[in-house]
């Protein structure tokens, strides 16, 4: 898989405190807010159904739990490499959505990590970045 | 690794001897930016991340964040010089409060605390539909429960698909699909409104 340019963004899951207490541990049943780990849209039919990439021209690999991706923050070259424990984003509803830093510029959303993860390459507060995702 | 080593030293020496660690230092800036993402990646995918926590504040003390983890783990957490902390906005050490939640990163030292580089007090983000626009106020449907989203003036901010943040909410639209970045007021179904992003 060559890499695969767009938005990434952050979600809890697992146990934890205010809205996010209800977050259970997602599709795989394993995730947590503390681990490395992401949502992927098609990481089943029953997923694609509902996060719909394609609406939005993208066409994503079907990877299953556990499968290791790597995502790197296209503002600061920062890279971290997760594993699939939830389904998600549901990239239709934002379809063509752009965020970028200077002239950088990620399309679409593609992939939400987890807060360790996501706080390994770039702030919470800034909810949203251009991202590259891929397989090595 | 040499690297780290030398920055845990850094940090329980600043800690230890009470000094205050600001800006950059010879390994480097302490901010955020500089923080995130070591060269290596020490920690396994799919594996728990030693160097964050995350929880709610049971104590405060002489710099010292006693917290207790949603999985029941607890957590010392210094604040340095160095840390970086937010609570709706960037702000400082004396705005957090027992009772708050956070989610903290930083570096595991030898006595077993977290030396915090970055600290995001009561931060939230969610997925949510509007259902009802009141005056600086958002009611969202998130998950199936209700959130009441403040919109504080001078601080909230939205985002339009590809629009630079504005203060102006006028495009909000009942029915939407939003996502909210925002600091949780604790114990409540409320949230203080930090910046909405709306499909336009």
């Amino acid at each position: 898989m060559a890499a695969i340019t767009g938005e990434m963004s952050w979600f809890c899951c697992g146990n934890s405190w205010g809205p996010c207490g209800t977050a259970g541990h997602g599709a795989c049943g394993t995730c947590n807010s503390g681990s490395y780990q992401h949502a992927w849209p098609n990481a089943s039919a029953a997923c694609l159904e509902i996060t719909r990439p394609d609406r939005c021209g993208i066409s994503l690999s079907r990877r299953g739990c556990g499968f290791r991706h790597y995502t790197t923050n296209r503002c600061n070259g920062k890279r971290i490499g997760t594993t699939i424990a939830d389904c998600g984003p549901q990239t239709d509803l934002w379809c063509g959505e752009r965020s970028c830093c200077g002239s950088v510029c990620g399309t679409n959303r593609i992939i939400d990590l987890t807060p360790a993860a996501y706080s390994q390459i770039a702030s919470l507060s800034s909810g949203l970045s251009p991202c590259s995702v891929d397989i090595v | 690794m040499t690297e780290t080593i030398d920055r845990r030293r850094l940090l329980t020496s600043a800690v230890v001897g009470g000094a205050s660690l600001v800006g950059a230092t010879a390994l480097g800036s302490l901010a955020p930016e500089a923080a995130f993402g070591a060269p290596d990646q020490a920690v396994e995918p799919g594996a728990p991340d030693p160097n964050f926590a995350e929880g709610r504040i049971t104590g405060i003390s002489a710099g010292m964040l006693f917290v207790t983890g949603s999985d029941m783990a607890l957590w010392r957490i210094r604040i340095t010089g160095g840390t970086s902390i937010w609570k709706l906005r960037p702000t400082t050490f004396d705005t957090v409060a027992v009772g708050d939640g956070l989610y903290a990163r930083g570096l595991r030292l030898d006595d077993g605390t977290l030396a915090a580089d970055s600290v995001w007090v009561n931060i939230v983000n969610l997925h949510a539909h509007i259902a009802a626009i009141g005056r600086n106020v958002l009611h969202l449907d998130h998950k199936g429960r209700r959130v009441v989203g403040h919109l504080v003036p001078g601080t909230s901010a939205a985002r339009y698909n590809n629009t630079p943040a504005v203060s102006d909410m006028s495009m909000l639209r009942v029915g939407k699909h939003v996502q909210v970045i925002g600091a949780w007021v604790p114990d409540t179904n409320e949230v203080e409104i930090a910046t909405v992003y709306a499909s336009a």
